[in-house]
C-alpha cells in the first residue's frame, strides 16, 4: 500500500495536466475545472484548529491578488504591505461551496466585489480554479471581439458531469468575473479578521450544513452569538440572505433573528434585524440567483425538495441603554 | 521530610469598612488546592478556612482557628472527578474539586466570588468581619468558567466559559424561585426529511428514528441552567478573559457608558456594549497567539494592556481598537523563546502607576511604569523565590503580596523541588526617583502565613498525580494551537 490511492493519484494527474494547459496559454477553448476531482466530505469541524491562513485584521488583508482588476491606481499599501483596492469587498457568501451563487451574481452586481468563503480546501481550490478559468475565457472572448462565439458543444459536454459543470457563458458578461473571488476560511472563528465594522452590504448563507443532531447545533452557522458578528460587519440597511431546504433549520433561522409567531421579541440581537417582506424579495434579483444558481439549489430542484428563503435587513443600532 | 503543601493559586487583598470602633479591617483571601483561606493582612493570622474540615470521628473542632489543619483526605485530583468523591472511612465528604482557580472580591469587600474547578460551580460568599466565609449560593455552570468579572457596581457576575459563552448572573439571586423561560413546545420530530436526506444509509437511519420516536413519546425534559441568568454574548473559541469597564460620557443620562471586553484563544479581543452585549463596538486585533489576560488600569480606563502566548504585550486605546505600543517581553536576540503571560496586574503607588507582568513558570515579576501617554516603560524586575502565581496590591502603603510556587523548582513548570519552599512574599516600593526600586518585606504577615501553611499534598504523589497537579496550575500551554493533519 505504498502507492497513493487511485483517487488521489487521478486528482494529482488531473491537476498537473490542468496546470500545464493553463500555462501554455493555448488559443482556443478554456476548460473549466471538473468537480469530480475536487469532491470532499460535506462536513468540516468548525471548532478544530485548521491550518488556516487569515489576516491579523481587516487592514492586513491582501485583496489585491483576489481582484487584480480593482487595484487602486494610487500606489497605496495597507498594513501588510499589500496594494489597496479602489473599493471594499462588500458581499460575502459564507460557505460558498462550489461557487454557483458567486458565478451567478457576478453579472448581476458587476461593480461590486464579492468573496466566497469555504472551509473545505478541495472545494475552495476548485472554485479558485473555476474563477480563473472564467476570467481567462472572458478575456479571450473580449479580445476576439467576435459576437459571442458559440462554445464547442462537444467539448462542453465532455467536461460536463451530472452536476452541470457545463455552464459556459454564452458570451461576454458584465464585469468578466473580475469581481468575484474565493478563499478558504473558518468564518465561525475568523469573520472579524476579514471584515471591519459596517463594511458589508450583503451576506449570503445558502444551504448551510443543517447539523441535524441537537448535540451539533452549536456548530450551526446561524446562532444568536454569530448573528451579532454578522450585524457588526453589515452596514445599517445591509441584507442577510438565507436559504435552506430543511424546514426545521428555516424555523431555527427565524427564531434566531426574529421570534416566530406568537412569541414576542425579547431584545438581544433580534433588535438588530428585521425580516424583509415577500413583495420586496420578488423584486430582488439576488433571491432568484440564490434559489436557482447555487449548486445545492439545483440539487434540491432535481430532488423536488422545498426551498425556504428568509432575508433580514440590518437595522440601525438602538440607543445606548 | 516536610510534606508539600498546595501553593496559593489566587490571592486578593481586601479592606472592609467596619463599625466606628474598628475603623477598617484589612484581609487577605487566598485559594490553595481545594480550599479558601482568609488572613488578617496586618498580622498574617489565619482567620478561616473554607470548606471546614468536617470529620465526624474527631472530637476536637478542627475548624478555623487551629494552626495546623488536619491532613487532607487522599482524593482524586484528576479533573475527571465529576462523580462525588466520598471518603467512606470517616464519613466525611471530600470536596468534589481539587482547586479554586478564580477568586474575585467585590469592591466593598462584602462578597467573595470563587469558582471551584471540576464541578464548574460559581460560589458566592459573604465575608464576615471575623474572616469566615458564609456561602450564600452555589451555581453550577453548563461549561467550565474561565474568567469572572463583576459588573453593574458589583451587582452582576459576568462569566466567560470554555465554550466561548459569556453569561451574566446576579451576584445575589432574588428570593423568587427561578422559573425557566417557557420554551415553545415543539413536537420532537427529526429535522431531516426524505426530501433532505438522499443516501440509502441516511434514509434508513431516518426511518429508524421515526419508528423509534413512535415507540416512546418524548419524556425527558432537557435540564438547563436552573437559576436566573442571561447569555450576553459568545465567541466560537475558548474564552480566556472578561473585563468590565465604564467610561464617562456626556451624552449618557447616567454619565457613563459601560462595555464588556472579551478575549479568546483565537487572538480576538471583542469590545461589546453592556448590557446590550449583542452590539459589537469593535475588535482589538493584533495578537498572533492566544490571549490570556486583559488589564484595564483603574487610573486610565481608556487603556487596555493585553498579553498571552505572544512574546509581547499590546497597549491599546481599546475604544478605537488602536494599538498604542507593542512591548517586548523577551530580550533582544531571543525573540524565538516561547513565553505565556500568566498575569497582568495594575498597581498604583504614591507616585507611580505600575503594570506587573508574570510569565507562566518564571520567578521574575516584570515591572513597567504606565506613562501618561499610555506607553509602558520597563523597570527592574522583581526577583522572587519561586514561580509567580498571583499578585495583589495593598493600595496605599506601596506594598504587594506575591504568591509563589512552593512545589516546583524555580522557572520550571514540571520539576518538583527537593523540599517545599515559601508560599508568599511581599515587596514594597523603596524608591521612585528616576527608576522604580522594590525591596522585599519580611514582616509578620508573610512569616505567619508561611508558617501556618496550607493543606498537604499526599506525600507519596506518584508521577501521574504530580503531572495532574502541575497541569492544574500550569495549563496555559494547552491554549496554543495544535496544528495537525488538515484537509
Amino acid at each position: 500500500m505504498s502507492a497513493p490511492p487511485p483517487k488521489r493519484q487521478k486528482r494529482e494527474q488531473y491537476r498537473k495536466k490542468a496546470a500545464a494547459a493553463a500555462s501554455k496559454d493555448a488559443p482556443g477553448h478554456i476548460k473549466l475545472p471538473q468537480k469530480k476531482f475536487y469532491r470532499q466530505r460535506a462536513h468540516a469541524n468548525p471548532f478544530s484548529d485548521h491550518q488556516l491562513i487569515y489576516p491579523l485584521s481587516p487592514a492586513h488583508m491582501d485583496w489585491s491578488t483576489h481582484y487584480p482588476a480593482f487595484v487602486d491606481s494610487a500606489e497605496q499599501t495597507n498594513l501588510a504591505g499589500a496594494r489597496k483596492l479602489d473599493r471594499d469587498v462588500e458581499v460575502v457568501d459564507i460557505g460558498c461551496g462550489f461557487g454557483g451563487l458567486l458565478v451567478g451574481l457576478a453579472p448581476v452586481l458587476p461593480e461590486t466585489l464579492m468573496v466566497g468563503m469555504e472551509i473545505r480546501t478541495q472545494v475552495t481550490e476548485y472554485l479558485t480554479t473555476r474563477i480563473q478559468a472564467l476570467r481567462t475565457q472572458q478575456r479571450k472572448l473580449k479580445d476576439s471581439e467576435s459576437p459571442a462565439p458559440v462554445p464547442d458543444a462537444a467539448d462542453a459536454s465532455a467536461d460536463a458531469d451530472a452536476d452541470g459543470d457545463s455552464e459556459t457563458p454564452a458570451g461576454v458578461i458584465a464585469g468578466g468575473y473580475q469581481n468575484i473571488s474565493a478563499l478558504r476560511a473558518n468564518t465561525m472563528k475568523f469573520f472579524p479578521n476579514f471584515f471591519g465594522r459596517r463594511q458589508l452590504s450583503k451576506i449570503f448563507i445558502c444551504f448551510p450544513d443543517p447539523h441535524f443532531k441537537a448535540r451539533k447545533h452549536k456548530a450551526r452557522i446561524i446562532s444568536e452569538n454569530l448573528n451579532a458578528e454578522y450585524a457588526y460587519a453589515l452596514r445599517p440597511g445591509g441584507m442577510l440572505y438565507t436559504i435552506t431546504d430543511v424546514e426545521e433549520y428555516h424555523h431555527w433561522i427565524l427564531r434566531h433573528f426574529r421570534e416566530e409567531g406568537d412569541q414576542p421579541s425579547e431584545g438581544g440581537v433580534k433588535d438588530l434585524f428585521e425580516r424583509v417582506t415577500e413583495e420586496e424579495l420578488e423584486r430582488d434579483p439576488c433571491v432568484a440567483v440564490m434559489k436557482e444558481a447555487t449548486e445545492e439549489g439545483k440539487k434540491v430542484t432535481r430532488n423536488k425538495g422545498n426551498k425556504y428563503v428568509a432575508v433580514f435587513r440590518r437595522k440601525a443600532d438602538p440607543e445606548w441603554s | 521530610m516536610t510534606n508539600f503543601q498546595h501553593p496559593f493559586q489566587c490571592i486578593q487583598f481586601l479592606e472592609k469598612q467596619e463599625t466606628q470602633e474598628n475603623g477598617s479591617q484589612k484581609l487577605l483571601v487566598a485559594s490553595a488546592g481545594p480550599k479558601l483561606y482568609s488572613y488578617n493582612a496586618e498580622t498574617g493570622e489565619r482567620l478561616a478556612v473554607w470548606p471546614q474540615d468536617v470529620d465526624a470521628n474527631k472530637t476536637h473542632d478542627s475548624a478555623a482557628e487551629t494552626d495546623q489543619a488536619p491532613p487532607e483526605k487522599k482524593r482524586k485530583v484528576s479533573p475527571t472527578a465529576e462523580e462525588p468523591v466520598n471518603d467512606v472511612k470517616s464519613g466525611a465528604k471530600a470536596p468534589a474539586w481539587s482547586n479554586i482557580p478564580i477568586v474575585v472580591a467585590t469592591a466593598n469587600s462584602e462578597h467573595v466570588v470563587a469558582m471551584t474547578a471540576e464541578d464548574k460551580t460559581i460560589r458566592v460568599f459573604q465575608l464576615q468581619a471575623d474572616g469566615t466565609f458564609d456561602q450564600l449560593s452555589e451555581r453550577c455552570m453548563p461549561k467550565r468558567p474561565c474568567s469572572i468579572a463583576l459588573a453593574d457596581d458589583d451587582r452582576t457576575i459576568v462569566c466567560g466559559d470554555k465554550f466561548g459563552d459569556v453569561y451574566s448572573l446576579p451576584l445575589i439571586p432574588g428570593n423568587e424561585p427561578y422559573v425557566a423561560p417557557k420554551l415553545v413546545s415543539r413536537p420532537k420530530v427529526p429535522a431531516a426529511t426524505p426530501l433532505t436526506v438522499h443516501s440509502k444509509r441516511n434514509l434508513e437511519s431516518l426511518e429508524q428514528q421515526l419508528r423509534h420516536q413512535q415507540q416512546k413519546k418524548a419524556t425527558e425534559e432537557k435540564t438547563g441552567i436552573n437559576f436566573e441568568h442571561q447569555l450576553l454574548l459568545g465567541h466560537v473559541s475558548l474564552l480566556t478573559d472578561v473585563a468590565f469597564v465604564s467610561l464617562p460620557s456626556d451624552v449618557s443620562p447616567t454619565g457613563k457608558r459601560s462595555y464588556i471586553l472579551t478575549a479568546d484563544r483565537d487572538e480576538h479581543i471583542r469590545v461589546s456594549r453592556y448590557p446590550q452585549a449583542h452590539i459589537i463596538e469593535n475588535y482589538c486585533l493584533g495578537h498572533n497567539s492566544f490571549i490570556n489576560k486583559l488589564c484595564i488600569p483603574e487610573w486610565a480606563p481608556e487603556h487596555l494592556i493585553s498579553g498571552g502566548g505572544d512574546n509581547y504585550l499590546l497597549v491599546w486605546k481599546w475604544a478605537e481598537g488602536q494599538i498604542v505600543q507593542k512591548v517586548s517581553l523577551v530580550d533582544e536576540g531571543s525573540e524565538d523563546t516561547q513565553v505565556a503571560v500568566r498575569g497582568l496586574w495594575a498597581v498604583s503607588s504614591e507616585n507611580s502607576k505600575v503594570i506587573l507582568v508574570a510569565l507562566d513558570g518564571t520567578s521574575q515579576l516584570l515591572c513597567f511604569t504606565h506613562e501618561v501617554d499610555g506607553s509602558l516603560k520597563a523597570q527592574e524586575p522583581i526577583e522572587t523565590t519561586g514561580n509567580v502565581l498571583d499578585v495583589t496590591s495593598t493600595g496605599k502603603d506601596n506594598k504587594i503580596f506575591v504568591t509563589v510556587d512552593s512545589i516546583r523548582e524555580k522557572n520550571s513548570t514540571q520539576e518538583w523541588r527537593a523540599s517545599p519552599s515559601t508560599l508568599i512574599e511581599s515587596f514594597r516600593v523603596k524608591s521612585e526617583v528616576e527608576a522604580l526600586d522594590w525591596e522585599a518585606v519580611t514582616e509578620s504577615p508573610v512569616t505567619n502565613i508561611n508558617s501556618s501553611g496550607t493543606s498537604d499534598i499526599v506525600a507519596d504523589a506518584d508521577a501521574k498525580q504530580r503531572k495532574d497537579l502541575n497541569l492544574s496550575v500550569y495549563g496555559l500551554g494547552n491554549l496554543r494551537k495544535k496544528l495537525g493533519e488538515d484537509d
